[in-house]
């Protein structure tokens, strides 16, 4: 026998029916999502910006981008980054266009631009999927991660979430809920390890 | 320190004793281990129900055990059916040997890897290192002890044990220049830089998997660093490998397992980065592995089903209950010998690797029960730490010195009549080892240690004789 059978056929005499739980109800119930949302992310120190169109979004990454003066930046191929008005002394990558390119310039770039599926007011995580023209580096390497969220994509928990998700994965799903962090020394929080030092979602109505 | 792979009692005592005198680390330990109660603490009071939700997972965990080989058929249909290969390694060098064919056929140099329990279990670093490939821990307390050259000494605060100071000394060896172990955020960038480079060359990422999604074919890997990200979006190829018993059914269950595993870990409401993998990049994507390789870890595991010890295979590697253990906030987790210590590793360390190597294990615990009180899954620790007891007896696995001591306890303690003999006698006895801070006998009890004599008048007899009334 192969090792797989051997193992199966061990596991075989203590197989017995034993029936699952019915999922789990989300007992949460967040008189607004969007609060909870800012509350939970930046409680961990993660960053929140509410602005009421997609308009005001763009305006506002630009005025981040200002900010730290990026001078390579890093676009997924995602609908709500589509017209983000391109600054004329910033090096853009479009993912989607020459990827071969793409990991040597994520590893140089000053930010990276996403939108994202899903976010979870409850732990103020976002949800990112890969797939053509979205890059799983581009959140990932640079030090600054500017996500574009709509508040209809907000929901409560992991609970509610599960239970509205059509199972139909992509290769890779990330949960995000904070800045790369670590701990390990002495217990005492650093922020920025090997993942972006500053998280920034900007909610969109 | 070494790593003994094993824990007898005389090195088990002795690595404790080593251990409790050592005030730093004392230090170290009850820092680390205080700050991850009160985070799971405050992680649970606020999350509703959670008492409630902790009997569900325990129900999750048990229902899937009792289907395992389904749940594991079925997760191997679904990650193959996304293009990722499965293998089963039946023992650690198994897996090890599968790992080593891959990296041969890629012609790998340098792997980087993100923490895993499992990798620690079948000592495949060393393996890695005698084949003449270089394994980079990229997990920032596992890169410390690799640095240091020492095993994990907590689940998931491998380097808990390290103060500031021996951090700084280790990173500047490393770069070459001295850096300050005040300024950890200073220490943190260096590791960043370091590892950066290590990240974009290695030809190959390793990973555990902190549970496998039957329904979709899903792995998940949690980490706060994004190392764990890196280390399955950078290289080419990307191995994972998992415990037979870390299998979820469906993405339902999965929510529970994972509202449950920060809490209990960490106290974070999550971890920073969930990251859920199924497959290998698919052809229009922009970056990711293009190899996905799991491999399903059995190494003694699935002897245990069916077994009064299937339970300790709910265990999801939270290390709340190292946390709460009086034995491990003392003896730290080196003193197990192994990479599993506390509660969780007292149990399993002896019935994966040997009873008779790990002998003091089942006995290095006060059945207190904070363990099992702590546990996301419940799960029944001190039943197990009991039971593990009684197999040693029959065993013959005890010190005959022990097992007469215990064989008269039990006679003495069997009637009222002997007790009360013997208290009596004791009391006569004890006469000349009296000394004001209690009993000084010639046989040891524990350095620095006395007994507390025998009281004049036992606690029935003066409740016999109505003396306790008003005190
Ligand atoms: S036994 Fe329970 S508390 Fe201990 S590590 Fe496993 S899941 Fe966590």
């Amino acid at each position: 026998m192969n090792p797989r059978d051997e193992i199966l056929a061990r596991l075989r005499q203590a197989q017995r029916d034993e029936t699952l739980p019915p999922p789990w109800q989300s007992r949460r119930d967040f008189p607004e999502l969007a609060a909870r949302f800012r509350q939970a992310l930046t409680a961990v120190k993660g960053e929140v910006h509410q602005v009421d169109s997609l308009a005001a979004a763009h305006d506002l990454t630009n005025q981040l981008l200002r900010q730290i003066e990026a001078e390579k930046v890093v676009v997924n191929d995602e609908r709500p980054l589509h017209n983000l008005p391109r600054l004329p002394h910033i090096t853009y990558h479009q993912v989607g266009q020459e990827d071969a390119a793409l990991r040597d310039f994520c590893a140089s770039a000053d930010a990276g631009l996403t939108s994202a599926d899903a976010a979870l007011a409850e732990t103020g995580t976002v949800i990112l999927t890969s797939g053509p023209g979205k890059s799983r580096l581009a959140s990932l390497l640079p030090p600054v991660h500017i996500a574009l969220v709509p508040t209809a994509a907000l929901t409560t928990d992991l609970f509610t979430w599960t239970a509205g998700f059509n199972r139909q994965l992509p290769a890779n799903l990330n949960f995000i809920s904070g800045p790369s962090k670590t701990a390990d020394i002495e217990q005492t929080m650093a922020v920025g390890v090997h993942g972006p030092k500053r998280f920034i979602v900007i909610l969109y109505a | 320190m070494s790593n003994p792979s094993s824990a007898t009692m005389s090195q088990f005592r002795h690595s404790a004793t080593v251990a409790i005198a050592d005030i730093q680390l004392q230090g170290a330990l009850t820092g680390a281990t205080n700050k991850f109660v009160n985070g799971r603490t405050t992680a649970l009071t606020e999350l509703p129900h959670a008492d409630a939700l902790r009997d569900h997972f325990k129900k999750i965990r048990a229902a899937t055990l009792a289907n395992l080989p389904h749940y594991l058929e079925l997760f191997e249909q679904r990650a193959t059916a996304a293009g990722a290969q499965v293998h089963w390694a039946q023992t650690g060098q198994d897996a090890v040997d599968i790992v080593l064919n891959i990296a041969r056929q890629r012609g790998v140099k340098l792997v980087t890897k993100s923490k895993s329990m499992a990798t620690e279990e079948i000592h495949l670093n060393t393996a890695l290192e005698a084949n003449g490939i270089v394994p980079v821990e990229t997990d920032l307390g596992e890169w410390i002890i690799q640095l240091a050259g020492e095993p994990p000494s907590h689940i998931i605060g491998p380097a808990i044990h390290k103060t500031r100071h021996q951090v700084a000394e280790l990173f500047s060896k490393e770069v070459g220049r001295p850096l300050s172990p005040d300024d950890i955020d200073g220490l943190t960038a260096e590791a960043r830089r370091l590892l950066r480079t290590q990240f974009l060359a290695a030809g190959l990422g390793i990973s555990g998997g902190n549970l496998g999604i039957a329904e979709t074919g899903t792995l998940v890997l949690v980490t706060n660093e994004g190392n764990g990200r890196l280390v399955t979006s950078a290289p080419p190829v990307h191995i994972a490998i998992i415990g037979i018993e870390k299998i979820c059914p469906d993405w339902d269950a999965a929510a529970t397992w994972l509202a449950l595993l920060a809490r209990s870990a960490t106290g974070q409401p999550m971890s920073i980065y969930t990251t859920a993998i199924t497959g290998p990049r698919r052809p229009d994507e922009p970056d990711g592995p293009e190899e996905v390789h799991l491999i399903l870890l059995d190494n003694g595991r699935s002897q245990l089903t069916g077994t009064p010890y299937e339970e300790s295979l709910q265990c999801i590697r939270c290390g709340a209950c190292l946390n709460v253990c009086p034995v491990y906030k003392k003896a730290g987790g080196h003193a197990y010998g192994s990479p599993y210590s506390g509660p969780i590793g007292a149990v399993i360390t002896p019935l994966l690797f040997g009873l008779e190597e790990y002998a003091a294990l089942p006995q290095a615990s006060t059945l207190c029960g904070a363990c099992k009180d702590a546990c996301p899954a419940r799960i029944d620790l001190p039943r197990m730490l009991l039971q593990l007891r009684q197999d040693e007896v029959a065993a013959h696995l005890l010190p005959w010195r022990e097992r007469k001591a215990e064989e008269f306890a039990a006679y003495v303690l069997g009637s009222a009549g002997r007790m009360n003999f013997f208290t009596k006698l004791g009391r006569w006895g004890q006469r000349p080892f009296q000394h004001d801070d209690g009993l000084k006998l010639p046989i040891s009890v524990g350095d620095g240690r006395a007994l507390p004599s025998l009281a004049p008048k036992p606690f029935r007899q003066l409740w016999a004789e109505g003396e306790l009334d008003n005190t």
